[in-house]
């Protein structure tokens, strides 16, 4: 029951994907060819697989033989990434017809991902997608990992999601999206993929996560000393906040069990639904042990800049909604300590029309790390997610950039050689102004 | 806080107000009436003095503001292991307990805690913990014997650091309970390490031991992972110590005292003495202890993976040679150390060194490192796929980092793995072909030739470029044209130095000009024109080249450069008319 089935789209969402099933079965004892570790034979052993076993459910499909397959389905027009999860170390965890993928890939078009190429995978693409549905006893929603900057990412990811509403209305789509940062990216044309599929879909998502690539950037840079983050590290510090927002729904815990809370949560107006991240403590496995990060040190450290995952100033705005998860070896005398010594308290303002504050809750599995990666294992960590007006930042900064490369019309010739019209780009530019001011409007009080 | 001045109260480890302290004296201090304990505080500003009161030494301390006297009721000699895990996961129902009232806001909006109840429910059940987190909780000793095992015998993970643990029998005897336990923190902690006694106690099953800033000495930290041999110098009676689990241990923060300095090379067989009990160990951290390495593991440390040595700067590159044998070794880490060079003097140029033969991933940031040379001797370690090298002096620069990353890793061979980034195929052709490039010069002065035969390279190149030699079979060697220098971009770099000659005029001199390449023929006709008093339009002009000799090309086109036609400095117009 309550399974949340994956779907990872595009280079970014599968690569994240990759990483992320790796934490998964690292975190609940799943060997690479998806046989649950059996180690010892005594009874803490079983006991821990008791408590565990309930929860493999929601994302591991268990077989008859014993095998678990994630309940996941990893999507790309072109073949290159998809082949690479196919040789990869975890080619036997998934089975081959989750992987899928087409001959000729959407080239940073959002106009190729939706119209041309896109629809001529999205039968093939439901079609699995209901298949993996129908093993589910009660599905509770989707979770979507892509890329805001990517054809494929935006473009077909705009039309399954239209899709997806048409055949399961009810269910929750909750997104983790990857806003372009101009340090990694290799194509000039992502604010215009960024704008185009914000507009086709903000009403068939319930909530959206979004990671801005340069933030993540930065603390990789200088937090891990990582000389030259590539994609590799950066998704590595990605799926560790994933994981620590799906923490809830793998593991027993409190708050945020299952994908409607989320929305309950922390979505006041459905247009308003894009919540920002903070992690702590992000520590370099080079210096393993040399600090020690006490709950206070990581509930202050979550409200540190260097620690968001967008890049926008929260005291510039008002909060909605929030959400501390603790994660690890934390008590909860000493959570409440914490935050009342946390100093950044005081320059926290929420809105007027909202009653209740910060929801805490604490998730007592320990986080873990990916081998041979950049972070170095600690005893707990938070994961903060809030629901701030600051985060229009983020809005204002890709809009601007598509203002000027609308005002010249550069590129445009490639997304209206697909058959795409002008009129498309000018109404998602008003629906994101609009989107601007829906913000400025709830802080507004009355 | 007892009021029994025994001497067993000397050394032990105190709290007082947060502060840590060590107890160095226990008595009377006259004139004032009443016991009293002389404590030297961690923090050597804490205190008003040095241990004397009005002319008489009653204890000394290390610096002159360390010590200070204190009321026996003042001092916390802190609880034991079981006690103090109780205090904190265990559910305390009272009218003690005012959670209920306390409602805390942050920006005005209440705090809603969500699941708390459970939480403390699932972690009251002591017999469930795994992971037990004891920092700063004044630990002091092991309690009732047999008490932990019978409370909490499935701790795996145990972090005791910033404690009031004051020996290594004490930790001993607390991670002796714990039959399954892997990882082991002690750091922070001042421990004396046993000199002489019988360890008993085996930790068969740790696996990482955390012992940062504890103090320890060497052999100490030997000791404890597994071997009752390199005592030697310590003329100490070996110990067995029995210690086999203990896989990772932690031990941080050494202070050597003034008296520890008179022998402190006996205290570096400390941290061999401690490791000795711990045959499966696989990770040990040694950071900030003022280390330094004396002796030579022989039977301890053989199965330990990662060493980390950071912030010992007392640590140089001579002791290296001391670890050098150990057969897992794969991870050392030597940040802070002040190192600055490495030297495997059992390898020749080009060859393989048997020191360091798992070792795969070293990290050197934030040392002393400024000469190239210290990479030409890295690439002579057999296992080296990883390296890290930042905030050195050679690679501090921002500017040069780029030519510095291309240069470590054409000087490494099989690195896949710089300062975090992978080294992708491109990225080592490239910085191999720069290499080859930019020392090109050099090694053509230094005898080198791409013919083989005549191929003689100076001693001196060698040891300098030892990988040149293979980059030249890799790439080929080094064309002419790849390593012309680049002319400063001035107009006199770029002017032709022509001759001028008549053919059918023999009589007239032959002229030198210099021109530049740029100069169309019509300019180059009106020059001569007005030298030679004939109209442009009869002149015909071609050129020849002392590198094809008898080969003479036409410049026709009056509208094209000389550059156009490739006239090169050197060269000879000939004009006739």
């Amino acid at each position: 029951m309550r399974e949340c089935l994956s779907i990872h789209i595009g280079q970014a969402g599968i690569q994240i994907g990759d990483a992320c099933w790796e934490l998964y079965c690292l975190e609940h004892g799943i060997q690479p060819n998806g046989v649950v570790l059996d180690s010892q034979q005594d009874q803490l052993e079983n006991a821990k697989m008791e408590h565990t076993n309930a929860s493999f459910d929601t994302f591991f499909c268990e077989t008859r033989a014993g095998k678990h397959v994630p309940r996941a389905l990893f999507v790309d027009l072109e073949p290159t990434v998809i082949d690479g999860i196919r040789t990869g170390q975890h080619r036997s965890l998934f089975h081959p017809e989750q992987l899928l993928s087409g001959k000729e890939d959407a080239a940073n078009n959002y106009a190729r991902g939706r119209y041309s190429v896109g629809s001529e995978v999205i039968d093939l693409v439901l079609e699995r997608t209901r298949k993996l549905a129908e093993q589910c006893g009660g599905l509770q929603g989707f979770l979507i990992f892509r890329s805001f900057g990517g054809g494929t990412g935006s473009g077909f990811t705009s039309l399954l999601m239209e899709r997806l509403t048409g055949e399961y209305s009810r269910k929750t789509k909750l997104e983790f999206s990857v806003y372009p940062a101009p340090r990694i990216s290799t194509a000039v044309v992502e604010p215009y993929n960024s704008v185009l599929t914000t507009h086709s879909t903000t009403e068939h998502t319930d909530c959206t996560f979004m990671v801005d690539n340069e933030a993540v950037y930065d603390i990789c840079h200088r937090k891990l000393s990582v000389e030259c983050p590539s994609h590799a590290s950066i998704n590595r510090l990605v799926v560790q906040v994933v994981s620590s927002i799906t923490a809830s729904l793998r593991f027993e815990g409190p708050l945020n069990v299952d994908l409607i809370e989320f929305q309950t949560n922390l979505v006041p107006y459905p247009r308003i639904h894009f919540p920002m991240t903070a992690f702590a403590p992000i520590v370099s496995a080079d210096k393993a042990y040399h600090e020690q990060f006490s709950v206070s040190d990581i509930t202050t450290a979550c409200f540190e800049f260097s620690n968001q995952l967008v890049k926008c100033d929260p005291r510039l705005g008002k909060y909605m909604a929030c959400c501390l998860l603790y994660r690890g070896d934390v008590i909860p005398k000493e959570v409440n300590a914490a935050i009342a010594a946390t100093k950044s308290r005081h320059s926290v303002q929420f809105v007027d029309w909202c009653p209740t504050g910060f929801k805490v809750g604490i998730n007592n599995r320990p986080p873990t790390v990916m081998p041979g990666g950049d972070l170095a294992k600690v005893h707990r960590s938070i994961c903060m997610l809030s629901n701030t007006t600051a985060i229009v930042e983020a809005w204002a900064r890709l809009d601007h950039k598509f203002d000027l490369m609308y005002a010249k019309r550069a590129f445009l010739h490639w997304y209206l050689r697909e058959g795409m019209e002008e009129a498309e780009f000018l109404e998602a530019r008003e629906d994101l102004a609009a989107l601007e001011r829906d913000y400025e409007e709830v802080v507004q009080s009355f | 806080m007892s009021d029994t001045l025994t001497a067993d109260v000397i050394g032990r480890r105190v709290e007082v107000n947060g502060e840590h302290a060590t107890v160095r004296f226990a008595g009377v201090v006259p004139p004032v009436a009443g016991p009293w304990f002389g404590v030297e505080w961690d923090n050597p500003e804490r205190g008003k003095h040095d241990g004397s009161h009005e002319g008489t030494v009653y204890f000394k301390c290390r610096h002159p503001t360390g010590g200070s006297f204190i009321r026996p009721n003042k001092v916390n000699f802190g609880t034991d292991f079981l006690t103090a895990i109780k205090n904190r996961y265990v559910l305390e129902d009272g009218p003690e307990e005012d959670r209920k009232e306390q409602i805390v806001t942050i920006g005005n909006k209440p705090v809603e805690t969500i699941g708390f109840d459970s939480i403390m429910k699932q972690q009251s059940q002591l017999s469930k913990l795994q992971e037990v987190s004891l920092r700063n909780c004044a630990v002091s000793c092991a309690g009732e014997k047999g008490g932990v095992a019978e409370a909490c015998p499935n701790i795996r993970k145990v972090d005791l650091s910033k404690n009031l643990l004051s020996s290594w029998d004490e930790v001993i005897h607390i991670a002796d309970q714990l039959r399954h336990l892997e990882v082991l923190n002690v750091s922070e902690n001042k421990l004396k390490f046993p000199s002489g006694s019988v360890l008993t106690g085996t930790l068969s099953a740790l696996k990482v031991l955390v012992l940062n800033q504890t103090g320890i000495t060497w052999a100490e930290a030997h000791a404890q992972c597994g071997g009752s041999h390199g005592l030697d110098m310590q003329k100490d009676a070996s110990k067995f110590v029995d210690l086999c689990v203990l896989q990772k241990c932690s031990t941080s923060n050494c202070i050597i005292s003034a008296k520890d300095h008179t022998s402190m090379r006996m205290n570096v067989a400390k941290v061999l003495r401690c490791v000795a009990g711990c045959p499966g160990l696989e990770e040990l951290y040694l950071e900030s202890n003022n280390i330094f390495i004396s002796e030579r593991p022989t039977d301890v440390l053989q199965t330990v993976k990662l060493l980390d040595l950071s912030s010992n700067q007392l640590i140089d590159e001579n002791q290296l040679y001391l670890i050098a044998h150990l057969p897992r070794l794969e991870q050392l880490i030597l940040s802070d150390t002040g190192i600055s060079s490495l030297h495997f003097p059992d390898a020749g140029i080009g060859c393989k060194t048997s020191m360091f033969p798992s070792l795969k991933y070293l990290v050197v940031n934030d040392n002393q490192i400024s000469q190239w040379s210290f990479f030409n001797e890295l690439e002579k370690l057999p296992s080296l796929r990883a390296l890290s090298c930042l905030r050195n002096p050679l690679t501090k620069e921002d500017k040069e980092a780029e030519t510095a990353r291309l240069l470590i890793i054409a000087s490494i061979g099989r690195l896949k793995t710089l300062n975090k980034c992978e080294i992708l195929p491109e990225e080592r052709r490239r910085a191999e072909l720069d290499y080859r490039k930019a020392f090109g010069n050099e090694w053509k002065q230094a005898g080198g030739h791409k013919d083989p035969e005549k191929n003689r390279l100076s001693e001196e190149f060698l040891t300098a470029h030892p990988r040149y030699q293979f980059l030249c079979l890799k790439y080929g060697a080094p064309e002419d044209w790849e390593l012309k220098t680049q002319q400063p971009l001035m107009l006199k770099n770029q002017l032709l130095t022509l001759k001028i000659k008549y053919p059918h005029q023999l009589d007239q001199k032959v002229l030198e000009k210099q021109l530049p390449g740029s100069m169309t023929i019509q300019k180059v006709k009106g020059l001569l024109s007005r030298l030679l008093k004939v109209p442009v339009s009869d002149l015909l002009l071609s050129y020849e080249s002392p590198k094809k000799p008898g080969r003479e090309i036409e410049l026709e086109n009056d509208l094209k450069s000389l550059q156009f036609y490739s006239v090169e400095n050197g060269d000879c117009l000939l004009v006739r008319w």
